[in-house]
């Protein structure tokens, strides 16, 4: 048998190494004294039952230790009297007494140390895991019981905070928006800085595949020593979720949620009577009053009343398990008609066979998403909008005044019908197999699969598209397929103190997206909606499109692992990556890492302070990764398109189109790429706080950015290059402390600060030269049409506003300008933090999370359109307008940039766990607030703004949908045996 | 036995898969190489030649397409026009304030989607070119392909000697280099050879929107009326040479009929930029750039027009210098504007009637009625955004005034006379008995007013450097517009127009 073979290797292991242990020991023992010896030899588990490979088993007093083996397998020769420690890190540690009398095969089940919450001893790094306390690089983990919970539409929010430098920024309070995710500053300027998700090994994947409830651990890799095996996606950093699977023994598990939420805040408009007051003071004659009093921004809103409803089965023996889940959601939004329905499953399972040598394991995550999008406009229409116009008039139809800007928002949100699907596939079956005693081989193979469905109807009598249309209709399909392949083999070995991983690998990914889309106008009647495209009696030639192309990334990599005595640790890897993306001169790229840690308090010099500093590691690492995010398919090529481009032939009086060149073809281009130092800090103080301090340096070159280019000679006056280099530098910080552990008392909490400052250090090459490329765009705002607030210019962050100091108003009420432009500080935080605490005391429990963004500068560009003289009586304005004493039509000058500090009480929980008969049945029922407050000076309605991107980055600009604050009643019901 | 299986799958799994292909596979585009064998293939292929006319969206200059631009930049430059600031409405950076102060610098952004206009529709033409060129065509079948695409970038160089004089010429595809200026003599040569080189192969019938000798002709002609404004040497008889070559044209009866829904069945239109609601195409939207954004109810009852952003219009003393008797004044709206399902004038958000007048109070801050409104092409109710009129780029009136403007230049007012009056009666005008430049200069006004002309024609006549409302004197060097800086610094072997 397999098992017996290997314990008979180690116990060979064993003997060679216990030959030079015995020397020794014998030294000693008769310098001593001759102690009598036994082999022990046993199993250790974990709470639930499942056994626990790298226990370490310390026999006291002495430097003889072993640690289990993949089978949870120990053995051990003790002197008989001497006591051995087994331990593991997240677990009480356990000591035993050895006597003659003692079994020599012993079961030991450890308990989860409950003080050291929120630590992940095992880390996922990317082909493989390891012990947290032999990581060299910087990974940041979050456990399924610190994650962000409440009402939650877009997975990435259960990270909000939680990691110091990830930033998660939600511009929204629509439920189908998403969440940008950014990790220590952004590398690129047009590239996604979205960092790359990986999915129980699967890279790649839309996070949203996976459903909160479904994740166990989430591990996120920070610096280059630990991203570089993702090679050339792997600068933004790469979260790496493992999801729930089958844990010993049965157990059932219910958690619903239902919430009601209202809008947080609002701009204070001037109500119908303020503006009724104001013309009466005025004595302005021409004033229309409609003889209303309508709160535009209230009309669109509504309660919003949400739920989600989870069941999960799990199952697991010694050589099996599976877990499967249900989730549904229906979120509403504060914003009639807006909201997000997701129903979601999961499905995994795993199988040994061939005692243990062989592994198979499965996973299956689907969902389906239903939601309208809105109309964003129908903001910038609320704020505009005379506040005496009612919104019906008195036939009770929606009231039509005003030109463009000034529809009535209602009438857009209601006259309408937006129905979007989105479908979500992910599956992957995996083969490990154990050989040679020390090799594991690994083949993975999955598919992910995407598609998204359209379907729009502006009726024939609905203002701005559906009037001028006649009614328009509009059916659309994209979806992608990712294919993938996987296979790399492990080798470990223990050698005494040594230990060696090393890891080869090779994967192959597929990506095809395609999809058509069809669209008319001219309807008879409005009655088939957008369910008969064809009764459209007017048509164009671009009305019906479709698309398809592809891509393949092809990848090998490496990587070794050499630690001595867990105090020394050695850590490289390289990566190569081909992409049908990349130039025809720049196909492969090769992104090598290396990286040191030494954990100083296992040093002998270091047990006078164990008391007090029972941990500490530095870790120095250095890499290089790559981003390709910014290519898209076929951009080095020279390509003819057709569509849009349609000519006129008079011999038969008919248009046909044409084809064209598309772009100015780059066959140099190639990925981003990032190198980074990084050095970190691990420490456990007074056994109760643990942390990490990180300090990092990155420096990203062959930045992506399509660069105006000479025309002539080339084609067109842009191309998409690798020239501009920045760099991010920046400091972390995270502590997990338990503050107080008492019999029914307890306070845990945790911290996340980060500081990142970012500059642009180069935009020209010789080929390209740049000085300054113009962002944070204010073109279509009135009157600002090709105008720019910000500048992308070497020596500054990304979105640094550029513009006319204010030094404020002078007597007319004019804006007093500075002569010259110059820098207005910038949309980047220069620190973000994330807190959290949990109090117990006997079956009730209290939650408190909250994060805050520092320092970064917002452009209230709703106030600099909103504070205009021209507008009175026509439209409305601020209630703080009237005492502004602005005479001046807009201007963008620093008068509008405003500090966006904030913090922002995220959520609060308060929980009870009923005592229960049955012990297999646990009850807790909870009450949770969301976004309870906002601490800030920002005087607009939210300063968390988008900081992605180089539209719109730090700018307020009217589309923002209000965020909720939330109140919710939950229950989690686990039966288990 | 185990160990041995085991080990077959490892070696399968790993071994077996060494897939890197990285070859793009195309599904949806096509690389140049495997495009432009066939008849039809070729067809599509100059047919962008002709589609670039209307030019693109532009994220650079956010224009689109780009012509709206150039349109605004030519009109708000000269006598005719102006995009008076109402509010903050219109105020876009002031580049349009700028124009019409003769204030233009190689900054702003009509003057740089010019430049992008031309060049775009030069390099499309020279990939053509170049892909027709690999085709496997005989020299007799390219040589009037390659003809009318000579003469379609002729055009296009006009355009850049009237506005830019001093700019690089290329012409291969294939090149590469960072081009230097050539001088404004070089461009002017260059645009008179292409053009006559094209003559002989290009077709001598009337066809519609097509470069045709009709067409070559009348761009020499334009060429020659100006040659003395662009290099110094008049040209007049050149000029009436050329016009006497055109044929087969003539006025059509109705003046409007040349900026019908339906145009290209004028028989006076010589060349155009066809659009068509059906064909997707957008850019002759010219009356949504002038209107009110309540005159809607003024077009339909319901209200059912496209928006309309209340921008350009005419400069005061232009509608009041049309007699009352000139069918053409009803090139521009004027007066009370009328909302149909009410009967009663259209009231604007201020509370204040819309009546459009033809004195701006405040070019800096003007009223929204302020203005008279273009007016030329076709409004109606029902029209998408997509406009269906073709847009006019050379008739035969122009033809005919051309000539008159080189005779009485060249002395002989009498020879001009009946071609001056062919158009004037059909204005319903007169001509006086002493026909002279003024009047020439002033018909052309009346006739070609929004037409996206007149800034040549006030320099030609040396009016363009006279003060005129809201604008004092003009130095000569801005008869061209400057270079624009950000092709300056991408290309430092340009230099920029002197005086900039």
């Amino acid at each position: 048998m397999y098992s017996k073979n290997k314990t008979k290797d180690l116990r060979q292991i064993w003997r060679a190494q216990s030959r030079v242990f015995f020397i020794f020991l014998f030294l000693i023992a008769a310098a001593v004294n001759a102690q009598e010896k036994k082999l022990v030899s046993g199993t250790v588990y974990d709470n639930s039952g499942m056994v626990l490979t790298g226990a370490s088993i310390l026999e006291v007093g002495t430097q003889n230790w072993s640690s289990t083996d993949d089978d949870g397998k120990f053995i051990l020769e003790v002197s008989i009297g001497n006591s051995i420690v087994i331990s593991y890190i997240g677990s009480v540690t356990q000591t035993l007494v050895i006597s003659a009398a003692t079994n020599s095969e012993i079961d030991v089940r450890l308990v989860d140390d409950v003080n050291m919450l929120n630590v992940v001893e095992i880390v996922s790094i990317g082909y493989g895991t390891m012990k947290k306390s032999d990581l060299t690089g910087a990974i940041s983990s979050v456990s399924a019981n610190n994650l962000v919970k409440g009402v939650i539409s877009s997975t990435q929010q259960v990270l909000q905070g939680k990691v110091a430098g990830l930033t998660v920024v939600r511009d929204s309070g629509d439920p189908s928006a998403g969440a940008s995710v950014r990790l220590r500053g952004g590398t690129s300027l047009t590239a996604s800085n979205n960092p790359l998700v990986v999915v129980d090994g699967i890279a790649g994947v839309d996070i949203n595949i996976v459903q909160p409830s479904d994740i166990e651990t989430i591990d996120v890799l920070k610096d280059a020593s630990a991203t570089a095996i993702y090679g050339s996606r792997g600068a933004n950093g790469v979260i790496i979720i493992t999801t729930k699977s089958g844990t010993k023994g049965v157990s059932v598990v219910y958690n619903g949620l239902s919430s009601i939420g209202k809008a947080s805040n609002h701009l204070d408009m001037l109500s119908a009577n303020q503006w009724r007051g104001y013309v009466r003071d005025g004595n302005l004659l021409d004033a229309i009053d409609y003889g209303g009093n309508t709160n535009w921004q209230k009309e669109l809103e509504q309660t919003s009343l949400s739920q989600t409803h989870t069941l999960s089965i799990s199952s697991g023996k010694n050589d099996s398990g599976f877990r499967s889940s249900l989730s549904y959601l229906d979120n509403q939004g504060i914003i009639k008609n807006s909201g997000l329905k997701r129903l979601s499953a999961n499905l995994n399972a795993y199988q040994f066979v061939l005692d243990k040598a062989v592994k198979f394991d499965m996973g299956l995550f689907a969902n389906i998403d239903k939601w309208s999008p809105m109309d964003y406009r129908i903001f910038e229409r609320a704020f505009n909008l005379n506040p005496t116009i009612p919104v019906y008039d008195t036939n009770g139809d929606f009231t039509s005044v005003g030109g463009t800007l000034y529809e009535n928002p209602v009438e857009i949100l209601t006259n309408r019908t937006v129905d979007n699907q989105r479908h979500r596939l992910l599956g992957y079956f995996k083969t490990e197999v154990k050989f040679l005693k020390n090799f594991k081989a690994v083949a993975n193979a999955s598919l992910e699969h995407n598609a998204t469905k359209g379907s729009t109807y502006k009726p024939s009598f609905a203002v701005l598209e559906g009037r001028t249309e006649d009614g328009y209709a509009q059916k659309t399909y994209g979806e992608y397929t990712s294919s993938q392949i996987e296979t790399y083999l492990n080798y470990d070995k223990i050698l005494g103190k040594n230990k060696i991983n090393g890891m080869v690998g090779y994967s192959y990914l597929e990506n095809i997206y395609e999809g058509f889309g069809a669209q008319r106008s001219g309807f008879v009647t409005d009655l088939f909606s957008y369910n008969n495209l064809g009764a459209g009696y007017n048509y164009r030639l671009g009305d019906v499109y479709s698309y398809k192309g592809k891509s393949n990334l092809a990848s090998f990599y490496a990587r070794a692992n050499y630690s001595y005595d867990s105090r020394y640790m050695v850590t490289a890897t390289i990566r190569k990556d081909g992409s049908s993306r990349f130039g025809e001169n720049n196909k492969w790229g090769v992104f090598p890492s290396a990286s040191v840690a030494w954990r100083i308090s296992n040093e002998d010099f270091m047990s006078s302070s164990a008391d007090w500093l029972s941990n500490l590691k530095i870790r120095v690492g250095y890499g290089v990764t790559g981003n390709q995010d910014g290519i898209g398919e076929y951009k080095s090529l020279s390509i003819l398109g057709v569509g849009g481009d349609s000519y006129y032939d008079p011999a038969t009086d008919s248009w046909s189109l044409a084809y064209s060149p598309k772009q100015n073809p780059n066959p140099d281009l190639k990925w981003e790429s990032t190198e980074q130092i990084n050095i970190g800090l691990d420490f456990s103080l007074f056994k109760n706080i643990n942390g990490s301090i990180e300090w990092y340096s990155k420096y990203t070159k062959d930045l992506l950015y399509t660069y105006e280019v000479p025309q002539p000679p080339y084609f067109v006056g842009t191309m998409l290059a690798n020239v501009g280099e920045l760099s991010n530098q920046g400091l972390e910080l995270t502590l997990n402390s338990t503050i107080i552990k008492r019999d029914k008392f307890s306070w845990d909490a945790n911290l996340t600060m980060a500081h990142n400052t970012q500059k642009i250090e180069k935009l020209s090459n010789p080929a390209y030269d740049t000085d300054v490329i113009f962002s944070g765009s204010l073109h279509g705002l009135s009157g600002m049409s090709n105008q720019y607030s910000q500048i992308i210019a070497e020596g500054y962050p990304v979105g640094t506003f550029w513009g006319y100091e204010s030094s404020g108003l002078d007597d007319n009420g004019a804006f007093i300008l500075g002569s010259e432009k110059k820098a207005l500080g910038n949309v980047q935080p220069d620190l973000t933090l994330g807190v959290g605490m949990n109090f117990t005391y006997g079956d009730f429990d209290l939650g408190i999370t909250g994060y805050g963004m520092f320092g970064q500068e917002v452009l209230n560009a709703t106030n600099m359109m909103l504070y205009d003289p021209n507008r009175l009586t026509s439209y409305n304005v601020p209630d703080a307008f009237l005492n502004s004493n602005i005479s001046s039509a807009p201007t963008f000058s620093s008068y509008w940039i405003e500090d966006g500090s904030f913090f922002r009480i995220q959520t609060v929980s308060f929980g009870y766990s009923l005592p229960m008969k049955l012990k297999e049945t646990k009850l807790r029922v909870f009450f949770l607030g969301e976004n309870l407050a906002v601490f800030t000076k920002y005087t607009g309605v939210d300063p968390e703004i988008n900081l992605t991107g180089l539209d719109n980055p730090g700018m307020d600009r009217f589309n923002n949908y209000p965020r909720p604050t939330t109140f919710s009643v939950g229950l989690n019901l686990t039966l288990s045996n | 036995m185990k160990l041995k299986i085991t080990a077959a799958i490892i070696t399968s799994l790993l071994f077996n898969i060494s897939c890197t292909d990285l070859n793009e596979e195309l599904y949806d585009k096509v690389k140049d190489e495997n495009f432009g064998s066939t008849a039809k293939e070729i067809d599509a292929l100059v047919g962008g030649a002709y589609s670039s006319l209307r030019g693109f969206g532009d994220p650079i200059s956010n224009s689109y397409p780009t012509c709206e631009y150039v349109f605004f930049l030519n009109e708000v430059s000269s006598d005719e026009a102006t995009i008076p600031t109402r509010g903050t409405d219109w105020y876009d950076g002031g580049q349009y304030q700028d124009a019409q102060k003769h204030n233009l610098n190689a900054d702003n952004r009509m003057v740089l989607s010019a430049w992008r206009y031309c060049y775009t529709g030069i390099a499309k033409i020279n990939s053509i070119i170049y892909q027709i060129d690999k085709s496997g065509l005989t020299e007799a079948d390219k040589a009037p392909i390659y003809a009318e695409l000579k003469g379609l970038r002729a055009y296009y160089y006009y355009l850049l000697l009237d506005m830019f004089g001093n700019v690089p010429i290329v012409t291969n595809f294939e090149d590469q280099g960072l081009p230097s200026n050539s001088t404004r003599q070089e461009v002017y040569n260059f645009v008179e050879n292409e053009l006559k080189d094209a003559l002989p192969h290009l077709s001598s019938n009337v066809t519609y929107s097509k470069l045709t000798k009709n067409v070559a002709y009348s761009l020499l002609a334009r060429l020659y009326l100006n040659s003395e404004a662009y290099v110094g040497t008049a040209r007049w008889q050149d000029c009436i040479n050329m016009c006497q070559q055109i044929s087969g044209y003539s006025l059509s009866t109705d003046f409007f009929a040349n900026f019908a829904t339906e145009n290209q069945t004028s028989s006076e239109i010589i060349f155009s930029i066809p659009y068509d609601s059906k064909a997707g195409t957008v850019g002759n939207y010219l009356s949504s750039m002038s209107l009110h954004y309540l005159q809607r109810y003024a077009i339909s009852a319901t209200g059912n027009y496209p928006w309309s952003g209340n921008g350009i219009c005419a400069q005061p003393g232009v509608f009041s210098s049309f007699l009352d008797t000139d069918k053409r004044k009803n090139s521009m709206l004027a007066g009370d504007q009328i909302n149909l399902a009410t009967g009663a004038v259209i009231v604007m958000d201020s509370g204040l009637p819309l009546t459009y007048t033809e004195e701006i109070g405040n070019f800096a801050n003007a009223k929204q009625n302020e203005g008279v409104r273009l007016h030329k092409y076709e409004v109606k109710e029902g029209e998408t955004w997509e406009r269906d009129h073709d847009w006019v780029l050379i008739r035969y009136a122009e033809i005919l005034m051309m000539q008159a403007e080189c005779y009485v230049r060249l002395g002989s007012s009498g020879t001009a006379m009946p071609f001056v009056e062919q158009v004037t009666a059909r204005a319903g005008t007169s001509v006086p008995a002493d026909l002279d430049l003024a009047f020439i200069d002033q018909e052309l006004l009346r006739e070609f007013l929004f037409e996206g002309r007149r800034r040549t024609d006030n320099i030609r006549f040396g009016t363009y450097f006279q003060p005129w409302w809201e604008k004092g004197s003009t130095e000569n060097y801005k008869a061209i517009f400057p270079i624009p800086n950000s092709v300056l610094t991408t290309n430092q072997n340009l230099v920029q127009n002197p005086g900039y």
